[in-house]
């Protein structure tokens, strides 16, 4: 689960990492309090999940009041579905940096990334000049210790006065990660003022779904996702996920569901949504269907062949599916895997045609979307 | 001869007494595992299937000889289970729990190296060595998806490694040993750990590993192979080839981040390295063929 930009600066700010002052409005009546808490000039940015916000003026520079309102009307009807901005005070920046924490799946450490490169697309930077990226290991039983950190920091080119507030930021960023069970932590850019202070000036923090258990005060709201049906699928624990084709695609494990899409593009198709119901999932057919129908496609493709995700509790889901929800569009199964004599006799009372094989299938789907399989 | 696991290994199941753990132990000795011992904390002098059950694994390792240990456990408990087994001196263990916690993982993976062990998943169907022994689940009746052969698969996927074996098997082989890693975004053994123990099992003619997009692990296994880790042929399948960047596909570790991970990538590794590379998952099967008619010439 990512967090929004305040929520991360708030966990940094709770973990003695220094932020700019700031305030979270959700419309231009809050713009006078904001400003006394503040400043002038000060900093309006969206508080939205994606990346590339400057480009999409989704953060913008205000000097005095009225503009700040004008500036907060815009950045609010630029961000759908987004309640919330950050106003926030402009710190006068003298160098930017990029620092970051992940799992090193290979090792099973965690890996610390940084470059003096601050405030760009890291991504481009690791491509094309991998000798700008600094990156340290650090053993997940001894955590990070202040002699690594400070490895790290002189290697980024950071100047000595400031190693030390430096070696606390970098500890006090790992903590963040490791208490918070984070897939990443990334502080980008790191700002080092003009008095030569540090500074977060912005805040990415991805806590790990499957630990959300430990830290239960973050819940997914609906502000997480692009739409209702996507925000839906999350609370019932389902994978879905959209995309703008004709075929629906509803199977029982993520890596057959993977190669079914790579099928379905192979022979010509397209995909309009891909939601997985295998696992724990499987039983959850009617809603499944539910999730698939407010999405407009015109072929479901059903595709399972599983082992625990048993084939004939699907297909009975998916004939109880059909009786509750009406769906007017055509059908193509193929349901194999454990119980799978019984799933085909389902099917087939049923008035579904089972299909045994996966190629087949995808060809089929094709056909009723009204399209022409590529052989 | 298989890899890790045959019917002689003594097997003790964690969480033997829940629902699924005394299912899936009933189903591992049918087939025929030896199943040694369970545990499950408060159970002690219980018996599941004819094996009895220990309060602890240390408990149980004392009165019974173990080599591997299977975990039927939550998520959350994974960890301490794990490392429960590894504090007992066993070396090869199994998880196949879906949702374990990331950093719990990381400890897991570094304890497992501190031991010298090998800890396979999490979000595994288990490892089977066919006609002899499986940790794990595995749909063993359905003999047109598994049948005993000369073939070592290596998969990340439960459901895609049953469509995959379904045509190796049409096209006439079988597997001897199959190692699913599982889908997690840090596997706790990676597939090229995987690959020397396959170069050395004589029963194993070729390789197949079933990946997908995400991670490096298939770029892992070219560079071993470039190595000359592997002297075998290798197919390779990889789901996600088409798949959008920055979405996570279903699995954990199957998601194109930081201009890493796409299955473009890694076909180009493993074409590189010498391995044949199936587009879809019946060409497995029909490279398969065409390699092993090039070796009978």
């Amino acid at each position: 689960m990512k967090l929004f930009e305040y929520q991360a600066k708030a966990l940094f700010e709770s973990a003695n990492i220094p932020v700019p002052n700031r305030v979270t409005i959700e419309n231009d009546s809050e713009v006078d309090d904001a400003i006394r808490q503040v400043g002038l000039p000060c900093v309006i940015k969206a508080q939205v999940l994606h990346g590339g916000r400057g480009k999409a003026g989704l953060i913008q520079i205000a000097g005095e009041k009225e503009e700040v309102k004008e500036k907060v009307n815009e950045v609010k009807a630029r961000s759908n579905h987004m309640p919330y901005l950050l106003v926030e005070e402009a710190v006068n920046i003298a160098k930017e940096f990029y620092v970051s924490m992940t799992a090193e799946p290979v090792t099973g450490d965690v890996m610390i990334m940084g470059s003096a490169e601050g405030g760009i697309d890291i991504e481009e930077v690791a491509r094309t000049m991998p000798e700008k990226i600094i990156k340290t290991t650090v053993n997940v039983n001894e955590g990070l210790l202040p002699y690594q950190a400070r490895e790290f920091l002189y290697d980024l080119g950071i100047e000595n006065r400031m190693i030390g507030q430096g070696t606390k930021l970098l500890l006090n960023l790992y903590d963040v990660y490791w208490k918070h069970d984070a897939e990443l932590v990334e502080i980008n850019p790191l700002m080092v003022t003009e008095e030569g202070n540090f500074v977060a000036g912005d805040g990415k923090v991805t806590i790990d779904d499957n630990a959300l258990y430990r830290h239960p005060q973050f819940s997914l709201t609906r502000e997480h996702f692009e739409d209702d049906v996507q925000y839906a699928a999350a609370i019932e624990g389902i994978p879905y996920l959209q995309f703008s084709g004709d075929i629906g695609l509803m199977c029982a494990g993520a890596g057959l569901t993977n190669a079914v899409y790579d099928l379905v593009n192979d022979y010509g198709g397209s995909v309009a949504s891909y939601l997985e119901f295998g696992g724990p999932n499987y039983h959850k057919a009617v809603k499944s269907m539910e999730l698939i129908m407010q999405n407009e496609i015109k072929v479901l493709l059903v595709v399972t062949f599983g082992t625990i995700a048993r084939a004939d509790v699907m297909a009975q889901g998916l004939v109880d599916a059909i009786k509750e929800h009406q769906p007017e569009f055509p059908i193509v199964t193929a349901i194999r895997g454990t119980g799978e004599e019984a799933a085909r006799d389902i099917l087939q009372d049923f008035g579904l045609e089972p299909l045994s094989d996966t190629e087949e299938a995808v060809k089929q789907a094709i056909k009723l979307a009204g399209g022409i399989p590529i052989q | 001869m298989s890899i890790i696991l045959d019917e002689q290994t003594r097997v003790l199941v964690q969480g033997i007494t829940g629902k699924e753990g005394s299912f899936w132990t009933k189903h591992m000795m049918d087939y025929g595992t030896n199943v040694v011992a369970g545990v499950t904390p408060g159970k002690e002098g219980q018996m599941v299937e004819g094996v009895p059950v220990f309060h602890t694994v240390k408990r149980a390792t004392a009165k019974v000889e173990v080599d591997a240990s299977l975990l039927f456990v939550p998520p959350k408990l994974a960890k301490d289970a794990v490392l429960e087994a590894l504090d007992a001196g066993i070396k090869t263990i199994v998880v196949l729990c879906d949702g374990i916690p990331l950093h719990d993982t990381l400890q897991m993976r570094n304890a497992a190296k501190t031991k010298g062990a090998m800890v396979i998943g999490g979000n595994t169907s288990g490892i089977i060595s066919m006609g002899k022994a499986m940790m794990g689940f595995f749909p063993h009746w359905l003999d047109r998806v598994y049948k005993p052969g000369k073939i070592g698969i290596m998969t990340r996927s439960g459901s895609l490694t049953n469509e995959v074996t379904a045509e190796l098997v049409k096209a006439g082989f079988g597997a001897s040993s199959l190692i699913g890693i599982g889908g997690d975004s840090v596997p706790l053994t990676r597939f090229a750990e995987v690959l020397p123990l396959f170069e050395n099992d004589p029963d194993t003619e070729a390789v197949v590993i079933i990946g997908e997009l995400g991670g490096t692990m298939e770029e892992e296994v070219a560079e071993a192979m470039e190595n000359g880790v592997l002297t075998k042929p290798l197919v390779s399948f990889l789901g996600g080839r088409t798949a959008p960047k920055g979405k996570k596909m279903g699995h954990a570790g199957a998601i194109i981040t930081a201009g890493k991970g796409t299955v473009e990538d890694k076909i180009s590794a493993l074409h590189g390295a010498g391995a044949y590379v199936a587009k879809k998952p019946r060409m497995v099967g029909e490279l398969l063929n065409d390699i092993f008619i090039k070796q009978d010439i």
